[in-house]
């Protein structure tokens, strides 16, 4: 007689492990799905119709949209900002980070949980709110150039606000802690006596950064970048508040042409978007872990 | 001390023939006349919506309202997205007067029964619309810093002059407005929006500053950035008492109008609740409530400003006859255009 358990063999423990792990992740997954990947759906369809006055949208399966975008000087203006904006921004962050992480994680001080948590303080505060406060900074009376004139180093207001250098300076402010609590993380991991292994074989700091701390936390310098990269090309509020109306970046675009109920265009430049920074993002990844392997 | 007794059997069945009363909240508004949905803008506006119309006129008599508040695009796409369906999800939507025409041209809108609106006697015949009503009015007037400005503007040519350079200022937001106001200043007529653009373009040139919205240009002219432009003269009133120095002027051209008033969608459930809240809103009460609170003037002939108010927010009666339409039409058939031109050229 076949005994039951060879047909119908129990579940091991690895196989129910994951089936529970599924369960786990599924509504996770499943939310995703619905939230996210649905409504990019819709958009992306939407994106081939074309733009009535009359009836706002009128169903089409047409590229006219993206052609558009791409042929007329003025849309990949933006787009070429937008790109410069999330690079020196990327780049400003992790110059500004890297000594910020490696110091918090080097620290043996008591007070290193309130200096992680003073780098976690401004993600407290709204984006919209932070920009309010550099405005009342970077403004022809503001902080800045009051404190200028008072020491005699300008004679009139310099105009900081409404420029890229203020819009600038307004995203690192925003991306910055992001790229430090990343950077600290994977620093922590590298343990201390590697570094002080490559200073008792002769290294000078610059040295042991460059041929051993850095090649140990690429993952996280990566990590922080793409993270940093994807946020400064999405930035509205920043822009928006302290580049004025005549700094043009992707994310105020978009928003501009779904305030015109224009949802044809406004839909396939959200595409444009996403498709630059995942592009982007994409071929980063891929080109650290090519230099990795070699 | 009260101690705890366990509910009796008659309680509890009393509790469970309440509930369902409490489940279907219509139930218990059976004495009621009914819902009405209003789409509005949010902020102060629905506020006063609230304080100066629905409070003291509508919920006494029975109605019960409920605002859908979005800034217009939204609520105008909704209209669009909900063209098809039999019944829609609001009653009345706030547009301004361009978007008002623009929904009645897209079919959305139900042309207003007047006989129902007992108000609408006393409604300015400019504000009648035979698809909406016009619930406030104001102009956009010259206005200027009077410390860097010390001889007035009279008129938008004066204004919109590129000898000017970065003195003079517009808001991004209203470029419709600044179009007309620039054809005007040109010597063309509202719709003469070709001559318009040829002259904004001499004063981007000349480095007229642009700003983003109300309340940045407003804080610019506070802090002396530029010196003159134009804004709607309601607005004018509100920073004046929040101690802005600005003082403005009607241009001789004539002031082009704004107007804010109300469209009932075609498939509104509720068609006989939204003629009862515009005749509200058109009532002597309300009417002169939204002078005092917004400073924006009265729809209707027998709302009585103060005469000082009136002297801040009012128009004289050539004033009002002079009173510029924008070219809704136009307007309608080439905003995208415009808009485009007016981001690639201007800001």
């Amino acid at each position: 007689m076949t005994d039951l358990a060879t047909i119908n063999p129990a579940p091991t423990r690895r196989e129910a492990g994951a089936l529970s792990a599924g369960a786990l992740i599924a509504p996770a997954t499943l939310y995703v799905a619905a939230g996210l990947i649905v409504p990019l759906l819709i958009l992306a369809r939407y994106s081939l119709n074309r733009y009535d006055p009359r009836k706002m949208m009128v169903e089409a399966t047409t590229l006219d949209n993206y052609v558009k975008f791409f042929s007329d000087p003025y849309y990949l203006g933006i787009l070429a900002t937008t790109l410069r904006v999330a690079a020196l921004t990327t780049l400003a962050c992790l110059l500004l980070g890297m000594p910020l992480a490696y110091m918090l994680a080097r620290t043996q001080s008591r007070f290193k949980n309130v200096l992680v948590m003073l780098v976690v303080l401004p993600l407290f505060v709204s984006n919209a709110v932070r920009a309010a406060g550099w405005m009342t900074v970077l403004g022809n009376k503001g902080f800045l150039n009051a404190v200028l004139l008072k020491m005699g180093l300008i004679g009139t207001p310099v105009e900081i606000m409404y420029s890229e250098a203020a819009v600038l300076l307004g995203i690192v402010a925003v991306n910055l802690p992001y790229m430090v609590l990343t950077l600290q993380s994977v620093i922590e991991g590298v343990p201390r006596a590697l570094e002080e292994a490559a200073f008792s074989l002769g290294a000078p700091p610059t040295t042991m950064f460059w041929r051993v701390l850095l090649p140990l936390v690429m993952p996280g310098v990566l990590a922080g970048a793409i993270f940093t990269f994807i946020l400064a090309m999405n930035a509205y509020a920043t822009p928006v508040l302290l580049g004025g109306p005549q700094f043009k970046m992707m994310g105020p675009l978009v928003f501009g042409q779904f305030q015109l109920n224009n949802w044809p265009f406004g839909a396939a430049i959200a595409f444009i978007l996403m498709a630059a920074t995942m592009t982007l993002t994409s071929a980063a990844h891929l080109a650290v872990h090519a230099r990795r392997r070699r | 001390m009260t101690a705890f007794r366990p509910p009796s059997r008659r309680s509890i069945l009393a509790g469970l023939a309440a509930a369902p009363a409490l489940a279907m909240p219509h139930v218990a508004r059976a004495q009621s006349k009914g819902r009405i949905v209003v789409g509005t803008w949010g902020g102060d506006y629905a506020r006063l919506l609230t304080k100066n119309i629905e409070q003291p006129i509508l919920i006494p008599q029975g109605w019960e309202i409920v605002q859908d508040q979005a800034s217009d695009a939204p609520r105008r796409a909704k209209m669009f997205a909900e063209q098809r369906l039999p019944r829609g999800t609001s009653d009345l939507q706030g547009l301004s007067g361009s978007t008002m025409f623009q929904m009645n041209d897209a079919g959305l809108v139900l042309p207003v029964d007047y006989s129902k609106l007992k108000n609408a006697a006393n409604l300015m015949p400019s504000m009648k619309y035979p698809y909406g009503v016009g619930h406030i009015y104001s102009g956009m007037v010259g206005v200027y810093h009077p410390k860097l400005m010390p001889t007035a503007p009279a008129s938008y040519k004066e204004i919109f002059d590129p000898k000017h350079g970065s003195k003079m200022a517009l808001i991004d937001i209203q470029y419709q407005y600044n179009l007309t106001c620039a054809a005007l200043a040109a010597g063309g007529k509202a719709g003469d929006i070709e001559l318009g653009k040829k002259l904004l373009v001499e004063c981007k040139k000349a480095g007229m500053r642009i700003y983003a919205t109300n309340e940045a240009f407003a804080q610019a002219l506070k802090t002396e950035e530029f010196a003159l432009g134009v804004m709607w003269r309601a607005r004018v009133v509100q920073w004046q008492n929040a101690g802005i120095p600005v003082e403005s002027f009607v241009p001789s051209e004539g002031a082009l109008a704004y107007v804010s008033g109300f469209v009932i969608p075609k498939n509104a459930p509720n068609k006989d609740g939204a003629h009862a809240y515009l005749d509200a809103m058109l009532d002597k009460s309300a009417q002169e409530a939204f002078a005092v609170d917004m400073g924006y003037n009265p729809t209707v002939t027998n709302a009585v400003v103060a005469p000082d108010l009136n002297k801040r927010i009012g128009f004289t009666p050539d004033e009002v006859k002079k009173l510029v339409d924008l070219d809704y039409d136009y307007l309608n058939k080439n905003d995208a255009a415009l808009k485009e031109w007016w981001d690639k050229e201007v800001k």
